[in-house]
């Protein structure tokens, strides 16, 4: 199988698929397939982590399923952050200007910072709130 | 140089003419005036002829009567014999002697005793002699007996006597007593006597008198010592034929030593003797011949004056004439303005004359009208040169190299029949690496067909970058040049278009002749359908034919300027003979096939030159940009998405083996991916499935990709660039980044549509 994917960490506040292998017009139906119940459960201003180490390659096949699970979070007022793309599909990205550069990170590490950061936020923002 | 002037000729015909006639007339006259002369002369000499010998007749007859008369008075009386005959010879001079002879035997009582004879001395004294005492008897000889005998006398031989020294001739009369002849009386007269009578004789000047005896004895000669001498034989039988028939003698006289004269003769009565009487020929004809040669002088005269009259004449009436040679001879050296001379008289000279003034001024007008022409004729040849330059600045050069790629290369030769032609050739590459190659032939040549061709030319490229194909662009030519074609004038055109990458080859014909093919094998005919010739049916389709070039191959097109030439026996070149050369081309030739070919055909038609425009278009496929690597991949598939993954797959691997950077390979998977999976989700015809060919070369410094599909036309180059807004999530999902990945990734992109389908060509530059 050219393509496989993996689910981490599955709650409805965030979720980490790992994409493994090519992402085009022959995968990108088992892509679907396999990411729609990660992003039923999904909750209201949850995070996608779309973590692209292991994806060699992407169409446009596969850039419209991404970009399907991005509208889809947006419409949740949640967020699809892409770690780690490869650089074919890095390439394909920035052609078509797919993401917005603050979505993308280079390493998980750099997502978990970012992550924080947010959360920190999150909190202080509910603390100034509350 | 003076036989030239007609004058001259005249003149001289004139005399000799005249010449002829006088003379002629001349002769005829004297001969007919002669003949009468002479016959004159006959009938008068013959006269004077009797005449004479009457008076020499007299003469001898007074001398025959002496004789006669003196034996009559001896006969009796013989004692008185001596005294008579000194007395008688006395008196008469013509006499030289006188004797009176007895016969001695017969002498009777009465006879005397002597026969006296009395002679006549130089010195006129007379002598006397006894004959009887003469040592030699008298009696015994001839003249005694014949004067016996003659009673009534006659006339006796001549002699010589040698007592007297001369020559003598005597007359005999018998004397007789008692009726018997007792004696002769002998009377002698000298020939030099007879000779003075002759000469006594008053008779023509010039004429000689001659006498002679019946033994042919010359007895006298005018003039001459003839006498005594015998005559020549023919003159004495001719002397004893007919008096009245004169006599024709050569060589009668000293004097007349061999000229002709005539003689008329006349017996002597009482003698045997004739008379002649000699005329020389030249004192008859003499008068009439002297007269002629007056006649002939002033003849002679009279005709140099009229020729000398003719040639004056003749020259003044031919002399306008002489100068009208010299104006001609003028005229040929281009002069008109000169004096003509001036006309006197309306005769032949006269209307000559004006002719010739006419004929001038009209040629004066002629040769203005003639270099006008010429003028024009310049010009227009100027203007047929710039005609030619701009013709030639239509066409193409003669040989091209793909820069860009070595693919192929391309030799071409126009060589119009006359100054321009109606032969067209072109090529020229569009944008998107298609190369469009023409050869054609408009029908008619020269200016007409020069027009025809460089409106068909700038045509033809103008309309190519609309047409998808060659006979699209055939039928849009058309078209066009049916639009106010009146002239009728058509053009017959083979078109061809390259993929210059790939080596596809398509062409149309629209009535010309098919191109010629090969590469490892011999050369053929590439046959192929054509439709009508341009311009003549502004609804005609074509159809095309699709060939794939080989590395290696040349096709060649040409007009019909090579296979209708004829050489000096009329015979065509014709394809067969065009094969055979491209064969010896293809064997061992090098370099320019069109130049070969060409040279083939003027060495073939040199004994009868070029009658039609030439034109050869050779393209050779190298196909150098595969040079780098061979053809990696080749694959005809369904259009299918399964089918297009395993391509894909093949190509990755593929390209993997080839050792082609990962990046690269990425590159030509997605751009493969997004096309062919459009080919396959959306192109399908409808006529049912359709077809994906993929050919995949490795360059030195790029790979190359060609796709073809049979589907739906589409061109990836003409989708409208997407939105982007740098967020995959603010879009509709449609097709459009498919295409935009397909324009970034591909170093270069080329489209085509024929009626075969979709073309593709992709390129992507290897890092280096």
């Amino acid at each position: 199988m050219s393509f496989s994917l993996h689910t981490d960490g599955l709650s409805p506040q965030r979720a980490t698929l790992r994409l493994h292998g090519r992402l085009d017009a022959m995968t990108f139906g088992d892509f679907d397939g396999g990411a729609a119940p990660v992003l039923e459960q999904m909750g209201q201003g949850g995070t996608v982590v779309l973590d692209l180490a292991a994806l060699d390659y992407i169409s446009s096949a596969g850039l419209r399923s991404i970009a399907k699970i991005r509208k889809l979070m947006r419409a949740r007022e949640g967020h699809t952050l892409l770690v780690n793309p490869q650089p074919q599909v890095r390439k394909v990205f920035e052609i078509v200007k797919a993401v917005p550069v603050s979505d993308v990170f280079s390493s998980v590490e750099e997502l978990d910072v970012y992550l924080d950061r947010i959360q920190r936020k999150v909190l202080s923002g509910e603390d100034e709130d509350t | 140089m003076v036989l030239r002037s007609i004058a001259s000729r005249l003149a001289v015909w004139v005399l000799a003419g005249t010449l002829l006639v006088v003379v002629a007339g001349g002769l005829l006259l004297f001969r007919v005036v002669r003949q009468q002369i002479l016959e004159q002369t006959h009938r008068e000499s013959a006269v004077l002829a009797g005449d004479v010998s009457h008076r020499i007749q007299h003469r001898l007859d007074k001398v025959a009567d002496t004789a006669q008369m003196l034996a009559a008075l001896i006969g009796p009386r013989p004692d008185d014999a001596e005294p008579l005959i000194r007395d008688a010879l006395a008196h008469n001079a013509d006499l030289d002697g006188l004797a009176a002879a007895y016969v001695p035997a017969s002498i009777d009582a009465r006879a005397p005793v002597r026969s006296p004879f009395v002679s006549r001395h130089l010195d006129g004294s007379l002598s006397v002699r006894d004959l009887l005492k003469d040592p030699a008897p008298y009696w015994t000889q001839a003249w005694f007996a014949t004067g016996l005998a003659c009673a009534t006398g006659c006339w006796q031989q001549p002699f010589f006597s040698q007592s007297r020294q001369r020559r003598l001739v005597n007359y005999s009369a018998a004397i007789e007593a008692g009726g018997r002849p007792v004696g002769v009386l002998n009377a002698d007269v000298t020939l030099e006597w007879l000779q003075g009578v002759l000469q006594a004789l008053n008779k023509p000047r010039d004429t000689e008198a001659f006498v002679i005896d019946q033994q042919g004895v010359y007895l006298a000669v005018e003039g001459s010592a003839l006498a005594g001498q015998r005559a020549q034989d023919e003159l004495i039988a001719a002397l004893r034929g007919d008096p009245a028939e004169p006599i024709r003698h050569t060589g009668l006289l000293a004097t007349h030593a061999n000229a002709p004269v005539w003689i008329y003769h006349a017996p002597i009565d009482g003698t045997h003797w004739q008379f002649g009487l000699v005329v020389p020929e030249e004192r008859i004809y003499g008068g009439v011949r002297r007269t002629f040669s007056v006649a002939l002088s002033v003849g002679a005269l009279a005709l140099l004056s009229l020729t000398l009259l003719t040639l004056v004449v003749t020259r003044r009436v031919l002399s306008p004439l002489g100068v009208l040679t010299e104006r001609a001879e003028q005229v040929a050296k281009g002069a008109l303005d000169f004096e003509l001379p001036r006309v006197r008289r309306r005769d032949e000279v006269g209307r000559l004359t004006h002719a010739f003034d006419r004929m001038r001024h009209e040629l004066a007008d002629h040769l203005a009208e003639l270099g006008r022409v010429a003028r024009e004729q310049q010009r227009l040849a100027s203007e047929l040169e710039i005609a030619q330059q701009i013709q030639t600045a239509l066409l193409p050069g003669a040989h091209f190299l793909d820069a860009r790629c070595n693919n192929f290369e391309l030799h071409a030769v126009l060589k119009p029949a006359r100054t321009v032609g109606g032969d067209l050739y072109s090529y020229f590459m569009l944008h998107d690496q298609r190369f469009y190659i023409m050869v054609g032939d408009v029908s008619d040549k020269g200016i007409p067909a020069a027009l025809f061709m460089a409106r068909a030319i700038t045509l033809a490229k103008a309309l190519a970058p609309r047409a998808q194909s060659p006979q699209q662009l055939l039928q849009l030519l058309n078209q066009e040049l049916c639009r106010n074609n009146d002239g009728c004038m058509f053009v017959s055109l083979l078109c061809g278009l390259l993929d210059t990458a790939t080596g596809h080859f398509s062409m149309a014909s629209a009535g010309h002749e098919p191109p010629v093919l090969w590469g490892e094998g011999a050369p053929q005919l590439l046959e192929i359908e054509t439709g009508p010739a341009l311009g003549l049916d502004d609804e005609a389709t074509y159809s095309s034919r699709r060939v794939r070039l080989r590395p290696g191959e040349t096709l060649l097109m040409y007009t019909d300027g090579i296979t209708e030439a004829t050489d000096a026996e009329l015979r065509m070149y014709g394809p067969e003979r065009m094969l055979d050369c491209l064969g010896r081309y293809a064997a061992h030739g090098d370099g320019d096939p069109a130049g070969y070919l060409l040279a083939d055909v003027e060495a073939f038609a040199a004994g009868h030159g070029q009658a039609d425009d030439i034109t050869v278009l050779a393209l050779r496929w190298h196909h150098a940009g595969a040079d780098g690597g061979a053809s990696m991949l080749e694959l005809t598939m369904p259009a299918s998405i399964e089918a297009v993954f395993d391509a894909l797959a093949r190509c990755e691997e593929q390209l993997a083996a080839a050792g082609v950077a990962q990046g690269v390979r990425g590159d030509v998977r997605l751009v493969l991916e997004e096309l062919m999976v459009n080919m396959a989700e959306h192109g399908r015809p409808h006529t049912g499935a359709a077809r994906i060919e993929l050919r995949m070369t490795l360059a030195t410094d790029a790979v190359l990709v060609d796709l073809h599909h049979d589907g739906v036309p589409f061109n990836p180059l003409l989708s409208p660039e997407p939105l982007l807004t740098g967020d995959v999530a603010d879009r509709e999902i449609d097709g459009g980044l498919g295409i935009h990945l397909v324009r970034a990734m591909a170093s270069d992109f080329s489209y085509a549509h024929d009626e075969e389908g979709n073309h593709l060509q992709l390129r992507f530059i290897l890092p280096t």
